[in-house]
């Protein structure tokens, strides 16, 4: 961010917003794209088609075709984790606590609480596109949370160059 | 429990954003292209077979098999589009029905089933009536079939470009542009000039529609919409695709539109064939920039 030589490194989680009016789960042909009863978005890769529908749908571009697979895949807030009264891998390896995540209609929760502390400071992605995202940002600039605010030279993300059809992490 | 646990250990690397590139290639531009033909020939044989019956009586099978090979044209490069083709029969066995692709699908299929009734009718049978009297049906359910692709951009959220009010004139428009330049050049000795000229005004008028609309986007669409100033931005200036759109927008509209009139002016046939070519030429053209551009543009 910034211009040479005044410039910083920031890092934001650009994932799924699970939204509670889904354009990917409106346009999926087969339901593979699907709410489940806490409110994540999750997908059914078994049933996916590959259409890549959700792909365009996406405003958040956080669904992409697994190489793999050939389906679609996104975060699913790790909801086989959460099946099993455990927290997403993200909160848990993040050394400084900068995922929260809970019960949003549970107002004892920590992050309930915590968006309640930052009331006036949260914002959530493209709210114009009326998705209703249930990811919230508390501190999150316009440069990156609004892929029009800054030019980027030949494509979108630190992964630009990746040419391998291995997952990033390779867990063969 | 222990099943649960088990799979909490299961986890697989996923990304935070999608990684750059084309995620609805060239084989989503020919399924486009194909339907407008598959339908727009549909509609232009109901049009004939009500201005000019004589010229038309024996367009009948032949507009139907061109109608046939298209739409199948279209649903191949649909199912090629798949990263899972051998899960096609998902749409019909676990349909979604707030999907334009679900919607699409079934009457494409339905679609399908009445163009070769409609063969049948008219190579096996020798039925004109029952031929005729179906023809209506297959031409109402065309309109919807060709207005689907228009649906399905539109629930495209991400894609700003893409509203369901202009893409569905522009469906339409294209059905009507290829329909009747392929009817000019299927209609042989069978069709008289002046149905042929008279195709070549359907012509001329869808292209001039069209080409209106894509203007009117490229000028006043950025005054609107930010993302849409930044698609734009693909197809002026020095753009990725600035050179692409303009050889589309000649090709598919502004030479046919010059060589309907040329062809009106002097009695010419071949004139009116060269504009319907170039129409069928320009108009991939022109589906495919429109097609490309939005995906351009950063998500994330």
């Amino acid at each position: 961010m910034g211009t040479f030589p005044e410039t910083k490194r920031t890092f934001t989680p650009l994932r799924c917003n699970h939204c509670q009016n889904a354009p990917c789960e409106r346009i999926c042909p087969v339901s593979a794209l699907h709410y489940i009863e806490n409110g994540i978005v999750n997908i059914d890769k078994e049933r996916c088609i590959g259409c890549a529908g959700c792909v365009m749908a996406c405003p958040y571009g956080a669904i992409y075709i697994d190489p793999e697979t050939n389906t679609a895949d996104k975060c699913t807030y790790c909801a086989h984790r959460i099946a099993s009264a455990m927290m997403p891998s993200c909160v848990v390896a993040c050394p400084v606590e900068a995922n929260i995540f809970g019960d949003l209609d549970d107002p004892t929760s920590n992050i309930s609480k915590y968006i309640q502390s930052y009331q006036g400071g949260v914002q959530v992605r493209k709210p114009e596109k009326g998705t209703n995202p249930h990811h919230f940002y508390v501190g999150g600039g316009n440069v990156t949370l609004n892929p029009l605010a800054s030019h980027r030279a030949e494509g979108h993300s630190l992964f630009n160059k990746l040419t391998s059809k291995m997952p990033i992490g390779g867990h063969h | 429990m222990v099943h649960e646990t088990l799979s909490a250990t299961n986890a697989v690397v996923t990304l935070d954003v999608g990684l750059p590139g084309i995620v609805w290639p060239w084989l989503v531009t020919i399924n486009m292209w194909a339907k407008s033909i598959g339908t727009g020939v549909i509609f232009m044989l109901f049009f004939l077979l009500r201005k000019y019956p004589h010229d038309a009586r024996d367009l009948r099978f032949p507009t139907t098999v061109v109608s046939i090979v298209f739409i199948h044209i279209f649903l191949l490069f649909t199912l090629a589009d798949l990263h899972q083709p051998f899960r096609m029969w998902h749409i019909f066995f676990y349909p979604h029905w707030t999907s334009a692709i679900t919607v699409g699908a079934w009457m494409a299929t339905l679609f399908v089933g009445l163009l070769f009734l409609l063969a049948f009718f008219s190579f096996i049978k020798k039925d004109n009536a029952a031929f005729d009297r179906l023809l209506m049906w297959v031409t109402i359910l065309a309109i919807p079939v060709t207005l689907y692709t228009a649906g399905l951009m539109s629930q495209c959220t991400a894609r700003e470009l893409w509203q369901m009010p202009t893409e569905s004139a522009q469906m339409m428009l294209a059905a009507l542009l290829a329909g009747s330049a392929t009817m000019i050049l299927l209609g042989g000795k069978q069709l008289s000039f002046e149905a042929k000229s008279t195709l070549g005004v359907v012509l001329g008028l869808s292209a001039l529609f069209a080409f209106i609309l894509y203007m009117a986007e490229l000028i006043f669409g950025p005054m609107k919409a930010e993302e849409v100033g930044a698609v734009l931005a693909y197809i002026k200036g020095d753009g990725e695709y600035a050179t692409l759109f303009w050889v589309g927008q000649w090709v598919a509209y502004l030479l046919p539109m010059l060589f309907v009139m040329l062809s009106r002016v002097g009695k010419s046939e071949s004139i009116l064939k060269l504009a319907a070519l170039l129409a069928l030429a320009g108009l991939w053209v022109v589906k495919h920039v429109w097609l490309m551009i939005p995906q351009l543009l950063p998500m994330s």
